[in-house]
């Protein structure tokens, strides 16, 4: 477990320092000005030593050349309302790991503390529950609609899947406010926004969201509006009012990764279709594949020993794919002793039909029969 | 009294008089001619090539303190001045310009320095500007201007240095000064006429802070345009894009200093100045 010594004559920020780092799992200990802290320093071994400047007695300049004079290589990380270029400059030929400026964000001293310790930067004391990663660390599944009228925001959250979070603003002050806190993985973007020009609007929001996919959406009586805003720096354009493929296609290219393919509720397993890009379908078939199987296992260890399957949805453009997915689920449920019947379509048991691996599923037209065999 | 000493007595002189017209570079002058030639005037390519030129934009800014055009809003960033300035003047201001002289100096290492110049000046520009985005400090476009001018001094020096050069040395190359004294030249006068030169011209408060002030950051106030001028200079400078001595470790804590004073981490500093030397060669 890493120890940290604090030192600072000022115990409300040792306090604050201590209750930012011990969530992490360190130990802390706390010296009150240079005089101390080199007396900690001598009774106990520290991992890393978070240095004010100005303090009493002898500071924090001071404390760090006789840490260095004795040979210490200990880190140390300046925690200090200093700011001064030659101050700094010299603690940093005396070998310091980083800085951080009062007031500071707890964000800031933690991610600095872990670097300085080499220690990765989604780091959890061993035994406790995975930290919730923070909004900002992954696009994930999240947009934001850029418009000044909030009827556009509605439509845009009743055609995103329920597991998008749609962030909305009505201007470009709002956005970019947003977009400072938050990783998007898709910003839609009115190309008429009033007040703002969309071409630095765009410039601005690359430099904050570089991952994020950026959609201007526009009027179909545009002219050339397409070629525009590909010039202006945006990566596609929707046109409004906005249709129901169009925005299909956008979620596949911005939100596939990460979807949840698989609901189920305790013996009904449904699988989600598949919107995008053909190429896109193998991604979706490995990811239908893993969930599958996981639900077939948690059926089982619930000593549930038959399940309806839902296929209806499940895409048949390329038959031969959907029929070894079918397989792979035939071998899992068998292997885990769980009886699935299958609802899908005549299409879907003509492809079954000439599978070798799938042909002992059973298949039914609808849920009422599968239901109603059991 | 020494040569630098001089300079910034003659320089301060003509600022006072109002007298001091800067000759223009020959890449600079050529864009604004062709500018001028067309039958229609270009406001974007304009536009263009003021935000690459720091003594292209403050004469820009500076006109726009005219009688005719002058409001009581200031103009903070190039796009409000050129708007301001409207196509046809802004015709007139280019034309002016490009009937100047346009100088080169024969010597090759004080033609390097000056193209130096102007990189650093656009390098700072640029990254202030992003910094400025990714930080929420103040405006993005005040930002640009102010990094574009926060050495105005040096610039307009180096251009009366090659005017100079060109008297002196077409009489006798021998007389002229050698490249260290150049630059020395450049340090220590470009500050103070920097300074009167904005307060002259009447240059926006934020660009003449950024020119006053290019020591410390203002902690107080954190997200400040200087603050982000400052940070940019810093980086601009330990990519290589300066003229003239730096010192690495002062350098060094100006930069640790500023990425906690930003709210700038490892990362996005790595991504917001990667292709900085090459944007602050691209021509206009």
């Amino acid at each position: 477990m890493p120890r940290i010594l604090t030192v600072d004559d000022s115990r409300a920020i040792r306090m604050i320092v201590a209750k930012q780092l011990q969530p992490l799992g360190f130990e802390i200990g706390e010296a009150e000005d240079g005089i101390d802290g080199l007396g900690k320093l001598q009774s106990a071994a520290y991992d890393l030593v978070v240095l004010d400047v100005t303090m009493p007695n002898l500071d924090g300049p001071g404390m760090l050349a006789k840490m260095r004079e004795s040979g210490s290589k200990t880190p140390v990380l300046m925690l200090t309302s200093e700011s001064k270029t030659a101050i700094v400059a010299t603690l940093m030929r005396l070998g310091i790991s980083d800085f951080v400026l009062k007031p500071f964000k707890g964000d800031e001293l933690k991610t600095k503390v872990l670097k300085a310790l080499k220690l990765p930067a989604d780091y959890a004391p061993a035994g406790a529950p995975a930290p919730v990663a923070p909004a900002a660390a992954s696009p994930g599944e999240r947009a934001l609609v850029i418009d000044d009228m909030e009827n556009v925001h509605k439509k845009v959250r009743s055609m995103m899947p329920a597991s998008v979070t749609l962030d909305a603003s009505l201007n470009a002050a709002e956005a970019l406010g947003l977009c400072r806190g938050n990783q998007y993985a898709l910003i839609l973007i009115d190309g008429d926004l009033p007040d703002a020009n969309l071409a630095s609007l765009t410039r601005q929001l690359r430099l904050l969201q570089p991952k994020a996919v950026l959609v201007a959406t526009a009027l179909r009586t545009a002219n050339n509006a397409a070629g525009e805003m590909r010039a202006q720096g945006l990566d596609d354009i929707l046109f409004k009012p906005f249709s129901g493929p169009a925005v299909e296609s956008l979620i596949g290219k911005c939100f596939q990764g990460t979807q949840e393919l698989v609901s189920a509720e305790e013996t009904f397993v449904r699988l989600a279709g598949f919107c995008g890009r053909d190429d896109k379908l193998d991604g979706y078939f490995q990811r239908l594949s893993a969930q599958t199987k996981e639900a077939i296992g948690k059926l089982a260890e619930g000593c549930f020993d038959s399940a309806v399957l839902d296929a209806t949805q499940l895409p048949l453009v390329q038959p031969i794919r959907a029929a070894q997915f079918m397989a792979e689920v035939c071998k899992a449920s068998a292997d885990c002793g769980v009886s699935l019947r299958v609802v899908g379509s005549a299409e879907l048991a003509a492809v079954i039909a000439g599978f070798q691996d799938a042909k002992s599923l059973r298949l039914f037209h609808s849920v009422e029969e599968a239901r109603a065999a059991a | 009294m020494n040569f630098a000493d001089q300079l910034e007595r003659i320089v301060r002189s003509r600022i006072e008089k109002d007298s001091l017209t800067l000759p223009t570079l020959p890449a600079v002058a050529i864009k604004a001619i062709e500018l001028t030639r067309t039958g229609d005037f270009n406001m974007q390519a304009a536009a263009s090539l003021i935000e690459k030129d720091p003594v292209l934009a403050v004469q820009v800014l500076r006109s726009c303190k005219s009688a005719a055009v002058a409001t009581r809003e200031p103009c903070n960033t190039i796009s409000q001045a050129i708007s301001r300035l409207g196509a046809k003047n802004l015709r007139g201001v280019l034309l002016e310009i490009a009937s100047r002289r346009s100088l080169e100096s024969r010597d090759p290492k004080v033609a390097a320095a000056v193209k130096t110049l102007w990189e650093h000046s656009r390098a700072v520009a640029q990254l202030a500007q992003r910094v400025a985005v990714v930080s929420g400090a103040s405006d993005p476009d005040t930002a640009y201007l102010a990094g574009l001018l926060h050495d105005l001094g040096k610039p307009v020096v180096a251009t009366i240095l090659l005017e100079a050069e060109s008297q002196i040395a077409q009489r006798n190359p021998k007389l002229w000064i050698d490249f260290s004294t150049w630059i020395d030249v450049v340090q220590r006068c470009h500050r103070p006429i920097g300074v009167e030169l904005a307060r002259k011209w009447q240059l926006p408060d934020e660009i003449q802070k950024a020119i006053e002030e290019c020591g410390d950051y203002d902690p107080a106030n954190r997200l400040s345009t200087g603050n982000a001028v400052r940070f940019a200079n810093a980086v601009a400078k330990q990519q290589g894009i300066y003229v003239g001595p730096v010192s690495a470790e002062d350098n060094d804590a100006l930069i640790m200093v500023g990425r906690s004073l930003l709210g700038i981490d490892d990362e996005t500093l790595t991504r917001l100045s990667s292709d900085l030397k090459e944007k602050s060669r691209e021509a206009a």
